[in-house]
């Protein structure tokens, strides 16, 4: 057999890019995130019929297939101009608590971890959940698998299948529970409370008792004062698959609550000649460019921003640990990137916590799952919160349902804008004048983008698995210097 | 190897994408030619440690999915096993878990996990356009990758 070998960087064709311009002085000047152009969506789905449209959607994304699934569902609800029955949609938040135990479980022990186990100047070979297990047993690895396997189940058992389901119909869903299968679920929930609760506890043990860990969390490096977007239910509780869309100020003054349709009055998005991306703002403050503060239309929408953007939690252990994020990191709203992934853990923790509530509903086992529809089609828009931030998909059909034109905003596109700021500002202040740049250095910088845990393009099945990034350094003269790819 | 060698077929890729869904139709042409209870066909669009969910439990994988290399020809099919692109892989992906870390880690879990994996590789030439169907060169490789699947198997009892 021929041997093949691959230069890492041919896979890197078509994905993330951040670019970091030095000037003469060896300063950052300027640095810029990229990514792919996808090409032709619009035009994809027009004359698609809407319906489609939650199992088409699903499968742009390889990570997280489910919040497309929903958000697109969701969609048909207000499309179609029906309202799902209760049990119907308690089904689909069961089912949308259990992804959202796996992501963030993922994430966590994935993407996160690695870099505070292990430290951020250990070696790459080191840096991954392999060291991760090495250094603190098999034991939380088994965990993470079995907390991931045990929650697909539940997304099989009412998906039908463990990939791209078909759960979400307008107007409710194709399957309930039976007896049986709640029990299961009640217990799966159980199991992921007491893992969410561990998750918490490493963090304490490993980020917030070592010092070191905790300055830099709240380091400038890594902060930035923008305004902060999630949903909330009615009493301002974070809520991941309905409710209102609510945005709070750098102060943590509640700044727009709306309905999902309402998103265009809102939200509107700039355009920068070197990206193909659009850098969604808030449309009533405006655009002023890459920076933060009260005056400047950018906004987050992650984890940390969910929690900012709302009152608290639902859930009363997820109350207890959103308490003490606050009250460790010095009261609302934080502004600290990197703690996004305790917020995360929070989340983690709440999503766990639904999942029993749901699981013991007396409504959970009815076999009332479906309105159907018999309104005439004609706009609709859906939005969930996705484990990244908020998903918003838009549709206008004809009345046969056909789709005319069909707009979504991402989670990573939500947070284009603050991906660059958070890049730039690690990278000022890392990289000084006649500092060697380590790759614990570059690493660092890395650090200031995995919070938001970019999905790029949302093209991400390939064998690598997570969709790489590469950033390049570049001189004053536009000669690469240096390179990481990740 | 005895008869009951537990094999998966995964066809791996985003069939929305162009040549990306090229793997995804090999599978779904390799469903209609196999019929033998201890091979399993599958297409899927996931990654990392949803793909290592997936392995659990055969005795033999093999992947089907596009690739892009810097020169390759597109419609070219490259057959690899792990070994051949492990340390580009490691080095490739410090923070996402790469296939051959997703295995590592697997395997040191005591998941059983197939003992022989083998990938073909699918030159891809678009994989950023949406559209359900490949570029011309990288269909045509459809059929000879089907045969060439189809001939890995006949090296299993």
């Amino acid at each position: 057999m021929k041997k093949i070998s691959i230069d890492p960087i041919t896979r890197l064709e078509g994905h993330g890019k951040i670019e970091i311009f030095l000037n003469d002085a060896g300063e950052v000047e300027n640095s810029y995130f990229q990514v792919p152009e996808l090409r032709g969506f619009e035009k994809f789905s027009e004359g698609r019929l809407a319906e489609d449209m939650p199992q088409i959607t699903q499968r742009i994304c390889g990570v997280c297939p489910e919040a497309h699934h929903m958000a697109s569902t969701k969609t048909l609800d207000a499309l179609f101009h029906v309202d799902p029955p209760s049990p119907a949609k308690k089904l689909r938040e069961l089912f949308y608590s259990a992804f959202y135990v796996t992501d963030h479980t993922t994430h966590f022990y994935i993407l996160a971890g690695p870099d505070f186990v292990m430290g951020p100047d250990a070696p790459v070979a080191e840096r991954n959940i392999l060291g991760v297990i090495a250094k603190v047993g098999l034991e939380l690895g088994g965990a993470v698998i079995n907390t991931r396997m045990k929650n697909h189940h539940i997304i099989h058992m009412l998906g039908g299948r463990a990939v791209h389901p078909v759960f979400g119909l307008p107007g409710g869903v194709s399957k309930g529970l039976n007896e049986d299968e709640r029990k299961e679920a009640e217990q799966i929930a159980k199991d992921s409370i007491e893992f969410a609760k561990l998750s918490l506890k490493v963090f304490d043990d490993i980020v917030l008792k070592n010092k070191a860990y905790v300055d830099m969390i709240v380091s400038d490096a890594f902060t930035h004062r923008t305004y902060y977007m999630g949903l909330v239910d009615e009493k301002n509780k974070v809520n991941f698959y309905d409710g209102k869309v609510r945005v709070v100020d750098p102060d943590g003054k509640e700044f727009a609550k709306y309905e999902p349709r309402e998103y265009l009055n809102h939200v509107a998005e700039h355009v920068e000649p070197w990206s193909y991306m659009k850098f969604p703002y808030l449309k009533n403050i405006g655009w002023k460019g890459f920076v933060d503060g009260k005056d400047s239309g950018v906004f987050r929408a992650t984890p940390l921003s969910r929690l900012n953007a709302s009152d608290g939690m639902a859930t009363p252990l997820a109350q207890e640990a959103y308490e003490k994020f606050y009250s460790t990191l010095g009261g609302k709203p934080v502004h600290h990137t990197l703690a996004t992934h305790w917020a995360r853990l929070v989340e983690l923790l709440y999503a766990a916590e639904r999942l029993l509530e749901l699981s013991q509903d007396p409504e959970i086992t009815s076999p009332n799952i479906r309105t159907i529809p018999t309104a005439k089609p004609d706009e609709g828009v859906g939005i969930v919160e996705a484990p990244r931030g908020t998903l918003t998909h838009h549709y206008i059909t004809d009345e046969n349902g056909i789709i005319k034109k069909a707009n979504l905003i991402v989670a990573t596109v939500n947070n284009a804008a603050a991906v660059n700021m958070s890049v730039k500002k690690a990278a000022m202040a890392l990289i000084k004048p006649g500092k060697e740049i380590t790759e614990g250095l570059l690493n660092r910088i890395e650090m200031a983008w995995r919070p938001y845990d970019l999905c790029l393009a949302c093209a991400t099945h390939n064998l690598p698995g997570k969709a790489p990034m590469e950033v390049v350094i570049y001189n004053s003269k536009g000669e690469i210097i240096q390179t990481l790819k990740s | 190897m005895d008869e009951k060698t537990k094999t998966l077929i995964l066809g791996l890729g985003n069939s929305l994408l162009c040549d990306d869904g090229v793997g995804i139709y090999v599978a779904a042409e390799l469903k209609t030619r196999i019929n033998r209870p201890e091979i399993t066909v599958m297409e899927t669009g996931v990654a990392g440690l949803s793909l290592l969910d997936l392995l659990v439990d055969y005795d033999k994988v093999i992947i089907i999915d596009a690739i892009k290399t810097a020169e390759g020809k597109a419609g070219q099919i490259y057959r690899l096993d792990p070994k051949s692109f492990d340390t580009a892989l490691h080095t490739a992906s410090a923070h996402g878990i790469d296939f051959p870390t997703a295995l590592e880690f697997g395997r040191k879990l005591g998941l059983h996990l197939p003992q022989q994996i083998v990938i073909f590789a699918i030159e891809a030439s678009d994989i950023s356009t949406f559209s359900e169907e490949c570029t011309p060169g990288v269909r045509k490789a459809i059929p000879v990758c089907v045969k060439m699947v189809l001939q890995e198997l006949k090296g299993l009892k």
